[in-house]
């Protein structure tokens, strides 16, 4: 039996498992092969990936300096009870 | 000393915090305080009640150093302190997150961008729905407050879920000991915050937020 061909609407629902490494090898292979005939959902992981690149500049925030300097503050008082 | 010392193994890092090195606290602190802050906020009220939280949760992490045992990572322990600090203050708010809740079964995609009919049935309307994000844009400070509000929109256990994979950049195992989630629910919590940040940067970016400037 031929599995039918994987579509667009299905793709973007299963692409989180993909990126995962969580899809069974017969999944993989139909996504993978969805993925070479579709530039548009080529595309559409690229956006996924180019939000997590964003996401990830999120953690570069710096902490407030006054709750900074209370934890520092902190850390010697307990450091030098 | 200080930053550097970060990337070494836990048991380096945590010998340094025991000998009361500031600077390895300090790096510490730098590195962790805001993800913290962002995944206690998932819990409470308010954010000041989550930064409230977090100094507790740091307290705990420094009175907690001579009993750490080193079965988790270092940073999978502290998160923990943080999300059991956060829990118990978000129940004296009434305000827990339930994390049996997966949130809604939406969408990834808003259903009119697929043909509803027809041979080409569930496949793009057309090749353009999904357009090129300028790179350029992507870097800007306004694209990253507008994710920020996005993310602030997103159900807590999404928004906590997301947080620590994307934004903290942990693996899909420390995540689910962090949360005590299973991988699968992890998964999918993680697949329906993605879905709505990459729809929302999209639509922000479409609607030609180049052009405001």
């Amino acid at each position: 039996m031929i599995d039918p061909q994987l579509r667009c609407v299905e793709f973007v629902e299963l692409v989180t498992d993909w990126m995962e490494d969580a899809l069974d090898d017969r999944t993989l292979s139909r996504l993978e092969e969805h993925l070479v005939i579709c530039p548009p959902c080529g595309e559409y992981v690229t956006q996924l990936r180019q939000s997590a690149t964003l996401l990830r500049t999120l953690d570069a925030e710096a902490p407030p300096p006054e709750a900074r300097r209370e934890l520092l503050e902190m850390f010697r008082a307990q450091r030098d009870a | 000393m200080g930053h550097v010392v970060l990337d070494a193994p836990d048991s380096a890092v945590l010998a340094a915090l025991r000998a009361g090195d500031e600077e390895t606290f300090a790096a510490l602190v730098d590195r962790y305080h805001a993800s913290m802050v962002r995944v206690a906020r998932a819990y409470v009220a308010t954010k000041e009640t989550a930064e409230d939280v977090v100094q507790e949760a740091w307290i705990g992490v420094v009175q907690g150093l001579s009993r750490f045992e080193g079965r988790s990572s270092l940073k999978t322990w502290m998160f923990r302190i943080v999300t059991n600090k956060a829990m118990t203050r978000g129940g004296r708010d009434a305000r827990s997150v339930p994390f049996s809740s997966l949130g809604a079964d939406e969408p990834a995609v808003d259903p009119s961008c697929f043909r509803d009919s027809g041979r080409w049935q569930g496949w793009w309307v057309s090749p353009d729905v999904v357009g090129h994000l300028p790179e350029a844009l992507l870097l800007s400070k306004e694209v990253r407050a507008k994710i920020d509000a996005v993310i602030a929109t997103l159900p807590s256990s999404q928004r906590v879920v997301i947080t620590l994979r994307d934004i903290q950049g942990m693996t899909a195992h420390e995540a689910c000991d962090v949360l005590g989630v299973s991988e699968a629910n992890q998964r999918v919590l993680l697949h329906r915050a993605r879905s709505k940040v990459r729809t929302a940067l999209e639509e922000y970016l479409r609607d030609g937020v180049g052009a405001e400037a």
